[in-house]
């Protein structure tokens, strides 16, 4: 499946590096799109990354781009990229689904702010991408599309509910994409299928335009092959919104400022008890975060060991929050129009229609307890290091559908206490799909944590394998 | 998962959410319940105060 790249790029270019080709007009933003169109139509077949290509869109946008670059007024490092976007982003005039039946037919008058500030940067929209319905259920096989499949092994799951945004990166079919993270929708459809999801502050970028999950969980993040394409596109969507209540207003920082300056005198607290003995990773998983430690240590960093509350208190805090806030959005299509929804998506969320208030109180105050605790935990440290996922995808018709109640996931704490995480790459396992570690950081120490992960992608050759599609 | 929460008692917390089920429906929604009441009885721990606030607190500048 195999189409050759077009002149000036490397196979697979990653947004650094088509940026700097197209900065020296080796590379042509109309030829980029085409063959990522091309390679859209044979390979998306195989992977259902996408729920619409928006063909006329993206030629547009790119001949705009190439306008741009023979005129030498290029916007930025983001100029002539194609991009997609999750398909709970609004686009104006572009179909916008929640990948759900509910919203079939939504077709939104605005852009999302996010939306609005990558294409003002200059990127080039391929399209809608897949997700679990609504960011929550899945993977469905009752709903109008079916469920994006992992670009390594499509037999396998993607996770979600960032699904399609990670398997078309993987498959090398966009540079970048957007993706949400409520309780881990970037930072697990990245671990496993193998790219770069950060989820930054909660704050940092508005959600004003992106169809809710839940308001005090949900994240807005991009995702992308490196983490230094993560930091590109972050410095595009970040910033101030006052459409969104709960937008930060502190300034943006260059978020690139960092790449490139290794980890010496950093410390990095491990959590081992949530990978060793909470959620027991794969033999895989634990290499690579045992890797990823002794790596750090012999780049000067120092190593210790973190020890907050057991996972489980996490996973129920954020859980209970997270169903209760997304209930409370879709109640009235719960009560009226229940049969629309697919199975996943109405079962794990319905069971919040049997809480009371009271439950949803009592979680928001355990949860004041668990920010005090990290807090005061990572106060010692720069960064801690855990799993973000606990193994390699399993095959997609055999996720349990309530699995993510009898375990707790590795990615919620972060969501619960608002904090910046990323999932890289840290390697390959069983089968050869990949397996991943997560770094977390201070609430906007984004930059801080690019440069840890970036140092470690740099040491590394994960990024030197792709799918075989 | 073991359910606390007897048929009867669910069949009540399905009456005030106002859903319509078929019985197929209840049954998965209370045989799921117990996952529920696990997470129910974590976040109840350790008992509080009646100060310990919410994460969550109201912010009146922040409407300014």
């Amino acid at each position: 499946m195999n189409i050759s790249a077009p002149a000036g790029a490397t196979a697979f270019p990653t947004i650094a590096s088509a940026s700097a080709d197209i900065a020296a007009k080796k590379l042509s933003p109309v030829e980029l799109t085409t063959h990522l169109l091309a390679r859209i139509k044979t390979v998306d077949p195989v992977i259902n990354a996408f729920l619409l290509v928006t063909e006329e869109r993206a030629l547009a946008d790119a001949k705009a781009a190439e306008a741009r670059m023979m005129a030498g007024t290029r916007i930025g490092p983001l100029d002539g990229i194609p991009i997609a976007h999750k398909d709970i982003y609004n686009t104006a005039g572009i179909r916008t689904t929640a990948h759900s039946r509910q919203l079939e037919h939504n077709v939104p008058a605005a852009d999302a702010t996010s939306v609005a500030k990558l294409a003002a940067a200059g990127t080039i929209m391929l399209g809608k991408l897949a997700t679990h319905e609504f960011a929550f259920g899945g993977p469905s096989f009752d709903l109008p599309w079916p469920p994006a499949r992992n670009p390594w092994n499509p037999l396998h799951f993607t996770a979600g509910s960032s699904s399609g945004t990670g398997a078309a990166i993987a498959a090398g079919l966009i540079l970048g994409g957007t993706g949400s993270d409520t309780g881990g929708s970037i930072r697990g459809p990245a671990a496993l299928c193998g790219i770069a999801g950060i989820k930054p502050t909660y704050g940092r970028i508005s959600r004003a335009g992106i169809l809710p999950l839940a308001y005090t969980l949900d994240h807005s993040g991009p995702m992308a092959w490196t983490v230094q394409d993560c930091a590109l596109m972050l410095q595009a969507m970040a910033g101030y919104d006052k459409a969104d209540p709960a937008a930060s207003t502190k300034p943006v920082p260059d978020f690139s400022a960092t790449l490139g300056n290794g980890v010496k005198g950093l410390k990095i607290g491990v959590i081992r008890h949530f990978h060793e003995t909470d959620n027991p990773v794969s033999p895989a998983t634990l290499k690579g975060i045992n890797d990823a430690a002794d790596l750090f240590r012999s780049m000067g960093a120092e190593i210790q060991e973190i020890t907050l509350s057991p996972m489980q208190d996490y996973g129920a805090c954020g859980f209970l929050i997270m169903i209760q806030e997304a209930y409370a959005l879709h109640e009235k299509w719960m009560q009226n129009s229940f049969e629309k929804y697919g199975e996943l998506l109405r079962d794990r969320m319905g069971l919040a229609a049997f809480l009371t208030g009271a439950d949803y109180m009592q979680a928001i105050r355990k949860r004041r307890e668990l920010c005090l605790e990290m807090a005061a935990a990572i106060a010692g440290v720069d960064i801690f290091l855990t799993a973000s996922q606990p193994m390699e995808a399993p095959l997609i018709d055999a996720v349990p559908k309530w699995a993510a109640f009898e375990k707790p996931n590795f990615t919620m704490p972060f969501n619960v206490t608002g904090y910046p995480a990323i999932s890289i790459c840290s390697g390959y396992g069983t089968g050869g799909l990949p397996v991943s570690i997560q770094l977390i950081a201070k609430p906007f120490e984004e930059t801080k944590l690019f440069g840890v992960a970036d140092a470690y992608e740099k040491a590394t050759d994960w990024r030197s394998q792709r799918p075989a599609l | 998962m073991p359910t606390k929460t007897t048929r009867v008692d669910f069949d009540a917390l399905v009456r005030r959410a106002g859903l319509t089920l078929t019985e197929d429906q209840i049954a998965t929604f209370h045989g799921a319940f117990g996952y529920i009441e696990t997470m129910l009885e974590n976040i109840r721990r350790p008992v509080r105060g009646r100060e310990a606030e919410p994460a969550l607190t109201f912010d009146p500048e922040g409407f300014q």
